[in-house]
């Protein structure tokens, strides 16, 4: 159920699953249809999902481009237990995590996070044809590449750090809550050059065309999330680190509700399974308001006021029970 | 599943952009039901343009001939050289009917991952017609996305040393359209760059 809501607000799987599993065993195709309301808007919103082919998705009986039109409709938070790779995992999972919020608040600056992913395939494409020689045919138009690094890349850096600015005190407050007792999380966003990146570019050029790749930019910074002044990749404990990416996840949704933007679909998708009974009745009562799904394979902390429990065994439905 | 000259007129159909199989198919079908004399219409339209059609020697518009229409036409001002990707983009621009000056057709963008170059496009063919000092003013018309944006700049580096004076159409919101349906893109850049307005 949480799959079907996920895939109806971003057009994919949460859980990263195939097609294949996405659809009941035997049949060709799986069909998602779902009515939302925001305030006094109704939507309604339709999926048809084949195995092989292209997925459609209508809003309200038209066809939609691109998932972002979607927005207005339906918006998810996804919650689960992998995002402690957000944490413990490589570079690349924190900077996912910042440019999925840039694009969720700014059209213009999807197109800059897009500029800045195609530049780099451009440039890489172009390193390689120059076969690590630097002749002045690839010169010229590798300073014509470097440039709209430059000026797409330094915007979304900057755009990067002033979001992680806003970040820091909302997951700082949301660990402490979590944790149950005070905790500073810092986050810390390092640029992988000093200076002007035109400049940096410059400087790590024969490098870049001897290996082939683009060894400085916005592709290679890294956010840096301490605890207590300790980098937590390295030296929080997993349940630390659990925490500190429900943190993260509740910052963001804090951050929406600062901006008055509708809060989104809260999916918890089997979190309480991870955390202790502390730190799960902490969570539940931190939960923004709004709407909020959740599974959970055990028994939820006793504050969750569930307004409606569907028990799921051997993949059918077992029976629906109502609670307050 | 055919056979014959069915089969191969399906296949080439097929061949052609934007055609899938199953319009591919329709069309086929059509063109067996279809008048003798209206299929071979078609047929001739494809033969003049292959025979007739070339690329202008100049500017490397589609012409008829040696040089295209605008290159023929004395009454266009030579000293304005609109530079443009592909011939296509020379019909957008003519439907603004302000534009008097000639044309240059680069035949595509720097895109490495495509493997373009300088060198695949007609980038030595346009400096080669700046050399004589008639043009004086080049406007970059490439596409606006990034590929369009780089070879703007790539040019730009090349030609100002020139001295010739260089200029850059401007992307702003389109006009007489309700600005329900400009793209989400263009109205945040106009949101970005906006003016004070004079009272
Ligand atoms: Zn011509």
């Amino acid at each position: 159920m949480l799959e079907a809501i996920g895939w109806l607000a971003t057009g994919r799987s949460i859980r990263g699953a195939s097609r294949e599993t996405l659809v009941r065993h035997g049949a060709d195709r799986a069909i998602l249809r779902a009515e939302t309301s925001i305030t006094d808007k109704q939507d309604l919103i339709e999926a048809e999902i084949p195995v092989v082919r292209a997925t459609r998705t209508q809003l309200n009986r038209r066809p939609i481009r691109r998932h972002a039109e979607m927005a207005p409709a339906l918006q998810v938070s996804v919650f689960s237990p992998a995002d402690r790779r957000l944490v413990e995992g490589g570079p690349a999972e924190r900077r996912g995590y910042l440019d999925e919020v840039l694009v969720e608040r700014s059209a213009r600056l999807e197109a800059v996070v897009n500029d800045v992913e195609q530049v780099l395939r451009q440039r890489a494409a172009l390193l390689r044809q120059s076969g690590g020689k630097l002749d002045p045919s690839i010169l010229t138009t590798l300073d014509v590449w470097d440039q709209r690094l430059t000026m797409s890349g330094t915007e979304l850096v900057v755009a990067r750090e002033t979001l992680v600015e806003k970040l820091e005190p909302l997951v700082s407050e949301s660990y402490t809550h979590l944790a149950g007792h005070f905790e500073h999380v810092t986050l810390t966003y390092r640029r992988s050059w000093t200076g002007e990146l035109v400049d940096a570019l410059r400087s790590a050029r024969e490098q870049d065309v001897r290996r082939q790749v683009t060894t400085v930019g916005p592709h290679r910074d890294e956010l840096e999330i301490g605890l207590g002044f300790t980098p937590a990749r390295t030296h929080a404990s997993q349940g630390e680190q659990r925490c500190i990416a429900l943190a993260l996840r509740l910052a963001t949704h804090d951050l929406r509700l600062q901006d008055a933007l509708e809060p989104p679909v809260l999916l918890l998708d089997d979190v309480f399974s991870e955390l202790d009974p502390h730190r799960s009745a902490a969570l539940v009562e931190r939960l923004p308001s709004g709407q909020v799904l959740l599974t959970t394979a055990v028994d939820p902390p006793p504050a969750v006021g569930a307004h409606r429990v569907v028990e799921v065994a051997r993949n059918s439905l077992l029976g629906r029970f109502s609670g307050q | 599943m055919y056979v014959g000259p069915l089969r191969s007129l399906v296949d080439e159909l097929g061949r052609l952009p934007g055609i899938g199989p199953k319009s591919a198919q329709r069309i086929a079908f059509h063109l067996l039901k279809v008048e003798s004399e209206d299929a071979l219409r078609l047929v001739d339209a494809i033969v003049a343009v292959k025979e007739r059609v070339t690329s202008c020697t100049i500017c490397f518009n589609v012409a008829e001939g040696e040089l295209c229409e605008f290159c023929s036409d004395p009454r266009r001002d030579g000293s304005l050289l609109c530079v443009v990707e592909d011939p296509r983009d020379i019909v957008a621009v003519e439907r603004t009917r302000e534009f008097r000056g000639r044309y240059h057709v680069l035949g595509g963008a720097l895109n490495p991952i495509e493997g373009l170059g300088p060198d695949q496009l007609r980038v030595r063919e346009l400096l080669d017609r700046l050399s004589d000092g008639e043009v004086t003013e080049v406007i970059l018309c490439t596409n606006p996305n990034l590929e369009g944006e780089a070879t703007a700049m790539y040019l730009a580096r090349l030609l100002v040393p020139l001295g010739v004076r260089v200029t850059r159409i401007a992307s702003g919101l389109p006009v007489g359209g309700d600005l329900e349906y400009a793209d989400e893109l263009t109205l945040g850049r106009a949101l970005e760059g906006r003016r004070e307005v004079d009272a």
